[in-house]
């Protein structure tokens, strides 16, 4: 029995295995299926200051061995959260409360009403910035860095998770923007922008035209981003993008990740995150790990 | 609910384009009548949402449409023995009040299919009077099941079988022969708003199952929703796929 136990921003998770903000929902159903306790952390549905009616549908679509979602954020706003779920989430597991906003005054006031009540705020600042026409704030650098300062502000208490966009110029520039910025800790990645196309409507199948892109036919570039970004700062790294199982949360494991989010397989197979950590633990075994942390940042590259 | 590792039992071509899947669980499973389970096809990250036929202890069948890669893939690969990942049961069902004694069942396309459960849970109990529309006789299936409602007929859009038309102009010219208590009614969206529109104002109960595109499954990541007439957002997996017709905007 290795020991899975990590610690991320000085709190202690009881595995590195997180189910990815969005496919999770604040975790109720899963619970239906499995006792998610067992889960080292929930990353929550992406969270807004007013409730949000999200994109009209089809909200999904397949590609071979990816999906593109375009849900837009529907959720019952942070007060429903606060009230309706946060209590039952802390029972269960270290909640991390992932937020969006359309300005920088959004940011910071939806992390105020978080600070001090959740375990962890992750900043998803992959969402269109109205003074930014339109244009993400995770894409320029120092937008990162000002979305990331405005919340910490609000972050007393709280540690700050900033969440970095990979269609990005430089993942390494923005990574070490968002620590300039007072990130405590940096996510990736959120998903790729793409589009899939019925052919015989001559039409997007997405009602919202584009998606994002997750799921296993990202990992390699998920896995490379990690890596160009945890050597570009000394703040811990959570990895994400197309974890499947044990091996590629590995993966992200050794290029850099403190820990990992597992997003699109949670639809494949409700159970994988409990197979995750179970695969976790006998990888270890067999490769005589003692303690999970000690794999962290242990890719020797080819010279 | 809960995720099963499922064994083949039987997965062959029943009409045109339309195969039967059975498979047994690891152990018994109570599914109410339509209900739906999503299943997994090897190397498709998403899961195909099917409405569950036949729930018989372990054993449960489905049937299924040929549409795209994934439903071929399950047409072509699974064969008796071999292994299937599957949710269910998911979804809230078809559900008849004590005092409903007369149950109409319109259904058309692959919308019959989570009609033929609820045929089966209350044909003891009930006169089920059933509307099943295919699009020729080649694509009728599963007549034998259907035949436990008191009444059947069968409508084709070509007239090559039965009626000649869709399922809710058979309903509609058989209407005096069933005066139905409650409507249950699951197919093509058009489909659903005529029945809609041919029962509004009478006062019966019209339950509709609807379909979209999921994800979970199970309501978490909000990807299959629909508009609820209050404004509200539903979603399709958990809060339906059985909704009254009033309830929701088609
Ligand atoms: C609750 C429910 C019950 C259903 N019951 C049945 C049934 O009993 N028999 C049957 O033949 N079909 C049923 N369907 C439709 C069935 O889910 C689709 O035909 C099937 O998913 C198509 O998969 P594919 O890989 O062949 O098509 P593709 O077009 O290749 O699929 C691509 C993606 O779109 C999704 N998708 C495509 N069409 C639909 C659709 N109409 N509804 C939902 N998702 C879709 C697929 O699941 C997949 O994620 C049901 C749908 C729902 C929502
Ligand atoms: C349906 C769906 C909804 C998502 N919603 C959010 C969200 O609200 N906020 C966010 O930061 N990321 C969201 N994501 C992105 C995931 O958290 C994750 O970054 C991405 O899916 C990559 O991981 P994966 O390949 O394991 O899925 C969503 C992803 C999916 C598939
Ligand atoms: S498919 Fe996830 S909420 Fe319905």
């Amino acid at each position: 029995m290795a020991d899975l136990r990590v610690t991320l921003c000085g709190v202690e998770l009881k595995n590195p295995v997180i189910p990815a903000s969005g496919t999770f929902g604040f975790g109720r159903e899963f619970n239906e299926i499995y006792d998610i306790s067992c889960l080292g952390a929930v990353a929550t549905k992406g969270l807004t200051l007013e409730p949000r009616a999200g994109n009209p549908v089809p909200r999904i679509a397949e590609g071979h061995g990816v999906i593109l979602n375009a849900v837009g954020l529907q959720n019952p706003g942070v007060e429903g959260f606060l009230s309706n779920d946060l209590a039952w989430l802390k029972s269960k597991t270290r909640v991390i409360a992932n937020v969006a906003g359309k300005t920088l005054s959004d940011y910071e006031a939806i992390c105020a009403k978080l600070d001090g009540l959740v375990d962890f705020i992750e900043l998803n600042i992959s969402c269109p910035n109205v003074k930014a026409g339109g244009m993400a704030f995770g894409v320029r650098p120092e937008n990162v860095a000002e979305v990331t300062r405005v919340a910490k502000r609000a972050c007393e208490h709280t540690p700050l998770i900033v969440k970095l966009s990979p269609n990005v110029e430089s993942i390494a520039a923005n990574a070490t923007a968002a620590e300039e910025g007072g990130a405590d800790c940096i996510s990736l990645v959120n998903t790729f922008t793409g589009l899939a196309v019925d052919i015989e409507r001559r039409r997007p199948i997405l009602a919202n035209n584009t998606g994002g892109v997750s799921g296993a036919g990202i990992r390699p570039i998920a896995v490379r981003m990690v890596y160009e970004a945890s050597r570009a700062v000394t703040i811990p790294v959570v990895g994400m993008g197309g974890v499947t199982c044990a091996e590629d949360a590995i993966e992200f494991l050794m290029a850099g990740a403190t820990a990992v989010q597992v997003g699109t397989q949670n639809f494949t197979d409700t159970l994988a995150c409990p197979k995750i950590i179970e695969g976790l633990n006998r990888w270890c075994d067999a490769h005589g790990v003692k303690a999970i942390s000690e794999l962290t940042g242990t890719l020797c590259p080819n010279t | 609910m809960r995720e099963f590792t499922a064994t083949v039992l039987e997965n062959v071509c029943i009409a045109e384009e339309i195969w039967s899947l059975t498979f047994a669980l690891e152990e018994e499973q109570a599914v109410r009548p339509g209900q739906f389970c999503m299943i997994g096809v090897e190397n498709f990250p998403l899961k195909r949402p099917i409405a569950i036929c036949k729930a018989e202890g372990e054993r449960i069948t489905v049937c299924y449409r040929l549409k795209g890669e994934g439903t071929r893939k399950l047409a072509s690969q699974y064969r008796a023995g071999e292994k299937l990942q599957v949710l269910l049961p998911l979804g809230n069902g078809f559900y008849a009040e004590e005092s409903e004694k007369r149950i109409a069942v319109v259904g058309g396309g692959v919308g019959i299919f989570p009609l033929i459960s609820a045929i089966r849970a209350y044909a003891a109990q009930k006169e089920i009077y059933a509307y099943m529309g295919f699009r020729n006789k080649a694509a009728i299936c599963m007549e034998y099941e259907m035949q436990r409602a008191k009444r059947l007929v069968i409508a084709t859009d070509d007239g090559s079988y039965g009626f000649c038309g869709n399922a809710v102009q058979a309903f509609k010219n058989d209407f005096s022969n069933a005066r139905p208590d409650v409507i249950f009614a699951c197919g093509p969206l058009p489909m659903l708003r005529a029945l809609k529109a041919a029962t509004a104002g009478m006062g019966i109960p019209v339950y509709v199952s609807l379909e979209e595109r999921m994800g979970c499954g199970i309501g978490a990541c909000l990807v299959c929703v629909c508009d609820r007439t209050n404004g509200k957002k539903a979603r399709i997996c958990k809060d339906g796929p059985v909704f009254e017709a009033g309830e929701v905007v088609l």
